[in-house]
């Protein structure tokens, strides 16, 4: 193997393979990165056996020529130095080649590092999946989607289906939802799929959904998705992104959403926030970070918070509209806030369904996305 | 004052508690006179505990180290350890709950527990379940305990501090009908309540003995001390109306629950009523103390456990933290069927640690937190009103059953 590169463009595609490579695997070959070259250009793949990125870098477009290619082959580089070695290279090209039967030779301007490698033919295989059930999303889309929800996948191993974010797919609508079994987020779209396709339980892990979406961009570009029973494949331009699937049931959360309540409020999303915010400055150090919550008769909210070392907060803030019966209910603040984030609605609605059971926000007008909370219990 | 309720009221105080730990935990020193010292380098330390051998050569608890070593030139003296004090105290306090919820830690050696609700139900004499527990303790931790009897508090109090500890059995039951007798005739000084101070307020009113004190006007007392000078004058009549109060102050690691079966249990299916009879008295306890917890222990062992060892001991981690019997079961269950080998078991136990406290409790979507806690909480009240049997599982009443029998026992013991 020996080749040519713009290095700047190689530098790109190294740190997208390199975002899926982990220092912590327990297989030593995967703390490497792949690379083939062949006359269409070069592949470079990284895995933690998770996660899986494979992106191609074409020899040319249209406008530039990017590589020569010397002659084609495979290498196995440790993604620890290699990445950091072509990022610190001087010259606007760089030539790698192999060396003996492993080591390569990278060389840029006067610089020359050689580096041991590992045997390719050792690597893993990335999965071939059957292309049975795909459907299509702009990328801003799919980026939504899973900044409004991944948020609140539960960070305990004690149940793991609940680490990933459920996706289904029914009559060409998109539903993903994720919960930690304290609070839900969920969120509706409607997707490009053959009319048949009805894609169940099918459930990404967060960390991986993390990790696409640092790859992902706000473009309209479409992004194609192949599901698999054990394997989700992301296609974006030159990438393909892979992540294994949680195995187990995911929860049915379709009933859970409460469609009549005792009490309901619309008021501004920020205010709200702000107003959480300054609650948990002295209950975040508790651990389930308290904040109370009471109706002041008919277009006020009281929002208060104890902490019986630091000392305690209360404010009222005004809402649009407030009707049905009194409210008084603690929840985990932390969790509202988290979700208030995410929603661009300049107002929102909040149902109420009484002090014990659980209360849903809903952006303004908006049917689309769900957040559904259970209170705490108090005294 | 309205007639309440007789109730029955014990005061556990544990003999010369530090020394007689120190004696234990270091068996060299049984038949030396042992005090615990404050600072055994400093002679002017105080002595904190001295235990039966040392106070017969008269040392005291309160004095200098330098007196007691005066009286008693053969003393080892041993430096304080107060997490190991405080450890036993508190384990003993929790021994003690196998009879009932309600206990209050009164101090790191005195510990008040209502008996009322436990006695009605098995028909045993107040001075026979003293004597039970008395003996559980020894058992237990080898400390001598002697126990206040009293129809409240103040007189448990008053029964042990004066009464109880000079008798042979450690038991002493003072009541309405031999208060005139035995307590009004003791110096006003020795009454609960009455300080050196108060006691000089009272030689200056005449007021030398606790039946005096009685039959004093009570609206002059009101007068001249208010509110206090009301409390004492019903102290002097015994009458007190103060409840044993569960102490929710005392940080404990775990609450557990261990049982040893009359025979062998062979099937799952017997094994399981027991450990759902556990389970339900551990998160019993668990809530009578205002507690969550998140880690379930479960363990077994078999009939002859140090010849033969046969048994395991495994915990799991819960999502959430709990104070429900079905959800501690329901993880016994699995620690059960994954590691029970299938050998006879003679004994079982359950355990909740990672112990929080109950205050705010995030609920949970999936699981009705909720209804369950308001289920649980109408059960201990009808326990706690009507005894252990009051409200029983179906499954209790089958053959491996254990909790009928245990409810007409005091705290797992024959009457």
């Amino acid at each position: 193997m020996h080749f040519t590169i713009d290095t700047n463009t190689f530098i790109n595609g190294v740190q997208q393979a390199n975002k899926a490579v982990s220092s912590r695997t327990t297989i030593p070959i995967l703390t490497g990165i792949k690379i083939r070259a062949t006359a269409t250009g070069i592949t470079l793949i990284g895995s933690d056996s998770d996660i899986s990125i494979e992106t191609f870098i074409p020899s040319s477009d249209e406008e530039h020529e990017y590589i020569t290619i010397h002659e084609e082959g495979e290498m196995v580089l440790q993604a620890k130095y290699f990445a950091e070695i072509v990022r610190k290279m001087p010259g606007d090209a760089l030539t790698l080649k192999k060396e003996g039967q492993m080591a390569a030779s990278i060389a840029s301007d006067n610089v020359v590092f050689n580096l041991n490698g590992y045997d390719p033919d050792n690597y893993p295989r990335l999965p071939q999946l059957q292309e049975e059930q795909v459907f299509q999303l702009p990328q801003y889309l799919l980026k939504d989607i899973i900044s409004q929800t991944v948020f609140a996948v539960s960070s305990q191993e004690t149940r793991p289906v609940l680490t990933g974010v459920n996706f289904t797919i029914t009559d060409k609508e998109l539903t993903a939802t994720a919960t930690d079994s304290h609070r839900l987020a969920m969120r509706t779209i409607s997707v490009e799929a053959e009319e048949a396709l009805d894609i169940k339980n099918v459930i990404i892990p967060g960390k991986s959904l993390v990790e696409l979406n640092r790859i992902l961009d706000d473009r309209e570009d479409m992004v194609t998705i192949v599901v698999t029973s054990t394997q989700v494949l992301f296609k974006i331009d030159h990438l393909l992104f892979f992540s294994r699937l949680l195995d187990g049931k995911f929860p049915l959360t379709s009933h859970m959403i409460p469609t009549e309540g005792k009490t309901t409020v619309t008021l501004s999303t920020k205010a709200l926030n702000r107003s959480l915010e300054r609650a948990m400055l002295l209950s975040r150090e508790v651990k389930n970070n308290v904040v109370h919550v009471k109706s002041v008769g008919t277009d006020q909210l009281e929002i208060s918070s104890i902490s019986a070392e630091v000392g305690k907060v209360k404010e009222t803030i005004e809402a649009t509209d407030l009707n049905g019966e009194e409210l008084e209910i603690a929840f985990n603040g932390k969790n509202i806030s988290d979700a208030l984030k995410v929603i661009d609605s300049e107002t929102i609605s909040v149902l109420f369904t009484g002090a014990m059971s659980p209360f849903v926000i809903r952006p303004m007008n908006e049917k689309q996305m769900i957040h559904l909370f259970s209170p705490v219990r108090t005294s | 004052m309205s007639t309440q309720p007789s109730r029955t009221v014990f005061l556990v105080d544990m003999q010369s508690f530090f020394a007689n730990i120190e004696k234990l935990e270091k068996p060299a020193l049984e038949d030396h006179p042992v005090v615990v010292a404050g600072d055994p380098e400093i002679r002017s330390g105080v002595i904190l505990a001295a235990c039966p051998l040392a106070k017969k050569w008269g040392v005291k608890t309160a004095e200098a180290l330098w007196e007691a070593e005066n009286k008693c030139p053969y003393l080892v003296v041993i430096k304080p350890r107060m997490q190991l004090y405080l450890d036993i105290s508190v384990n003993i306090a929790a021994s003690l709950e196998s009879f009932t919820d309600e206990v209050e830690p009164y101090s790191i050696d005195e510990i008040f527990v209502e008996m009322t609700n436990v006695l009605s139900g098995v028909g045993v004499t107040a001075e026979e379940a003293a004597d039970i527990v008395i003996t559980k303790i020894y058992r237990e931790t080898g400390m001598v305990a002697r126990v206040g009897v009293g129809p409240n508090k103040v007189m448990a109090k008053m029964a042990c501090d004066h009464f109880a500890k000079k008798q042979p059995d450690g038991i002493f039951h003072l009541h309405e009908n031999n208060l005139q007798e035995k307590l009004w005739p003791r110096p006003v000084g020795d009454m609960f309540g009455v300080g050196t101070r108060m006691e000089r307020h009272f030689h200056d009113m005449g007021i030398r003995t606790i039946g005096q004190l009685a039959r004093t006007n009570l609206s002059d007392l009101q007068k001249r001390w208010g509110i206090n000078g009301e409390l004492l004058y019903w102290t002097a009549h015994g009458w007190d109306e103060s409840p044993v109060t569960i102490d929710t102050h005392i940080r404990r690691k775990a609450i557990g629950h261990h049982m040893t079966l009359p025979r062998d249990y062979r099937s799952w299916e017997e094994i399981k009523v027991v450990l759902m009879e556990l389970s339900e008295e551990v998160a019993r306890r668990v809530r009578a103390n205002r507690y969550l917890g998140t880690t379930v222990t479960a363990g077994a062992r078999g009939h002859d456990f140090f010849n033969q060892p046969s048994g395991f001991h495994r915990q799991v981690k819960l999502p959430d933290p709990t104070n429900d019997g079905h959800v501690i079961f329901e993880a016994v269950e699995q620690l059960f069927l994954t590691h029970w080998n299938r050998d006879p078991v003679r004994s079982l136990g359950v355990s909740l640690d990672g112990l929080t406290t109950d205050e705010a409790r995030q609920m949970s979507l999936f699981a009705p937190d909720h209804e369950r806690e308001e289920l649980n909480h109408t059960v201990d009240h009808l326990k706690n009103k009507h005894g252990d049997a009051a409200v029983l599982r179906a499954s209790s009443l089958t053959a491996g059953g254990q909790a009928l029998l245990r409810a007409q026992k005091l705290g797992g013991h024959y009457k």
